[in-house]
Parts: C-alpha cells; structure tokens; sequence
C-alpha cells in the first residue's frame, strides 16, 4: 500500500527532476552544476517508489522505527551534499575571481608600460638587457 | 648585484607613502619599487603616479596575500631575482632592508623575514599580542623545525627559488603564517633576522576583530591541512 508520504516524496522528486530539466533546458542551469541535483531528484524517487526494498531496509538497520523518517534523512543528506558540493564551486570561483583581478591589474601596468614611456624608459631599458643576457 | 624589487603593498596609505618611498630609495638605491594598491579608497590612487616608481592598481580589494603575490608575478615577469616585501604603513624601516638582502646575497637563505623579537623584548607590542606571537611562534617552530619568533611579520625578501615557487602559489588573505607552513613544507630555507619595528606612521592597521578572527579560524586550519599537502613538485608530478 502507498502511504502519503511516499505521493508526497514522489511528487516532490518528480517536480525536482523536472524543474531541473526545465532550467537546462533555458540555459539558467548549466550541465556541470545539475547533475548533483539530477542524482538527488533520482534517489528520492528510487527510495520513494522502492520503499520496501530500500526505505525499510535502511530505516531498520539504523533502528529506525517509522520508516518515512528514514526518507528525511536521505533527503537532508543530499542536500548536505549538494550544499557541499556548491560550496566547493563558490571556492573555485573565488580563486578564479582573484586570478582575474590580478591578471588584469598586471594587464593594465603593462598597457602603461607600452603606453607612457617616459616613466618607464629605465625600466624597459633593463629589461631589454636582462632579455640579451639571457639568449 | 642581483636585481632586486621592492614591493610595497598599500591600502589607504596616501600619506605615508611618500616618505616611505623617499626612505627607501635612500637606503636600497639599486633596488626598482613597485607599490601594489589594494584598491584603495584615499587618495593613493591619485598619488600613484606622481611617486616616480613602478604601480599596479588592483580593481577590487583582494587582501595582502594577493596583493603580494601580484608583485611576484610582476617581478617574475620582468626578470628580477630578489623581491623584498615591505609594508606601506612606515612600520618596516627600509634601513633594515640590507639585512635581509644579506643572506640571500651570500646563498644562506632563500627566504628571510625581519623579526621584531630576535636577540630583544621590545617594549611597545602590547601584551595580549605578545603573547599571540609567542604561542604562535612555538607551534610553527615545532612544525617547521626552524626558529619562528616573529610568526605575522609582514617584512619578507624572497630569493629566486622562492620567487618562482611563490608565483603560482602565494596564499591569499592574511598569509604568513600559512606561507611559513608552505615554504617548510616544499623545503625552502627559511631564516629570520633581527629588525626594528615602528608604529604606523599614519592611519589604522586594517585588522578588525572580525578580520582577526578570522585569521586565526584559517591560522589553525592551515596548521592542520598544510604540513599534510602535497609538495609542489609532487603534485605537478
């Protein structure tokens, strides 16, 4: 017998999955950062409509009496993961950001370089030689 | 004599910038400078280019550590051997520069910090600060197995080896004691020197309670994850 629990968890994974496709589709969600939510939609579904051969399984060996509660505990994790997972993403991004402003910093000390000789003159002139040198 | 930059970052140090320039083109002549402005919001940035030196201007404020590790990316790029880090503050007298150029100059080192507590006490670090320092010092001296006494000092003179070491992998933020932990760890000699520190000339140290927090959550962190990394080499293996 299907409880509610397990049409809501049904539902709501359904819903997820579809709202996932839904913003790839449109190019609001790129590929790399769906598939963490992808594989959530999906296992809330297997445990939903499995629950015999997953939910109740799991819920026993963990000694948990009411098997739905087993189903919040999955979810809570895949969302441990996900947020972990994006956080992950946030540091890259981060370090990337830094990068890019210190590349463009050098960027723009350089186009004066090119630019402004005359406060440079000596500088460049060295650089020249350290460059001779080193052939 | 080898090529040496002087990079000095700044943020928000309009008025004590030219003197300090000032002072350490009397000391170090042979030496270019090249001041790496954090974003600043004074009048720094009009200042820059009427100081006769070399500048970079970062766009957004990214913290010391990026700012340094821009200045080695610049000094790497243009052919220098030795980079000495002095702050923008006046609190590192540029007439200590020489000794830390010293062993570097004569192959000791590859890396050298000018440390306030070498061989003295001094009178004006306040207590709680002092004792931070000391607390600090004995953990990175146990991890590092070299004499840590001076473990936030921000007056440094990179050698060649560590230049092109610190290029790619200079850490952000507030990062001395997580850039002690890396050097020990990729097995760079690492010695400090004795130097007399000042109070700032002008303005306020950019540490807030939140920032100082902060830095000691990542500090004991870094004590933890850095010793355990893999070494540079190893990983580009």
């Amino acid at each position: 017998m299907i409880e509610p629990v397990q049409i809501i968890a049904l539902l709501a994974s359904l819903f997820l999955l579809g709202l996932v496709l839904e913003l790839v589709r449109r190019k609001k969600l790129t590929e790399e950062y769906s598939f963490v939510w992808l594989v959530c939609a999906l296992a809330l579904l297997v445990v939903a409509l499995g629950r015999r051969l997953f939910l109740d399984r799991v819920a026993l060996a963990m000694g948990i009496y009411y098997p739905p509660a087993a189903l919040l505990l999955v979810l809570i994790f895949f969302v441990f993961v996900a947020s972990l997972s994006f956080s992950v993403v946030v540091s890259r991004q981060r370090q990337q950001i830094e990068r890019l402003i210190e590349e463009a910093a050098l960027l723009d000390a350089r186009l004066r370089e090119l630019t402004d000789p005359s406060t440079t003159a000596q500088t460049r002139q060295r650089d020249y030689e350290t460059r001779d040198t080193s052939h | 004599m080898k090529r040496t930059l002087i990079v000095i970052p700044a943020f928000n140090e309009a008025q004590s910038l030219p003197q300090l320039i000032g002072a350490v083109r009397q000391h170090v002549p042979h030496a270019d400078i090249l001041v790496v402005d954090d974003a600043s919001t004074d009048a720094t940035a009009a200042l820059l280019p009427r100081l006769g030196v070399r500048w970079i201007r970062l766009s957004q404020r990214l913290g010391t550590g990026s700012v340094v590790r821009t200045g080695l990316r610049w000094a790497a790029a243009h052919g220098y051997e030795i980079v000495v880090r002095i702050d923008g503050d006046g609190q590192h007298p540029p007439e200590h520069i020489h000794r830390l150029l010293d062993p570097l100059l004569c192959g000791s080192a590859d890396v050298v910090i000018g440390s306030r507590y070498v061989g003295k006490e001094p009178v004006d670090t306040p207590r709680l600060r002092r004792f931070l320092h000391l607390l600090l010092g004995e953990v990175l001296t146990l991890i590092t197995q070299r004499l840590v006494t001076d473990p936030t000092s921000g007056f440094w003179a990179f050698g060649e080896n560590a230049l092109h070491l610190l290029v790619d992998h200079h850490p952000s933020g507030y990062p001395e004691p997580e850039l002690l932990l890396f050097l020990s760890r990729n097995g760079l000699r690492v010695i400090e020197v004795s130097v007399q520190m000042r109070t700032r000339i002008t303005g306020r140290t950019s540490l807030t309670p939140q920032r100082t927090w902060s830095a000691i959550a990542r500090l004991l962190l870094h004590l933890v994850v850095v010793p355990l990394r893999s070494t540079v080499g190893a990983s580009r293996d």
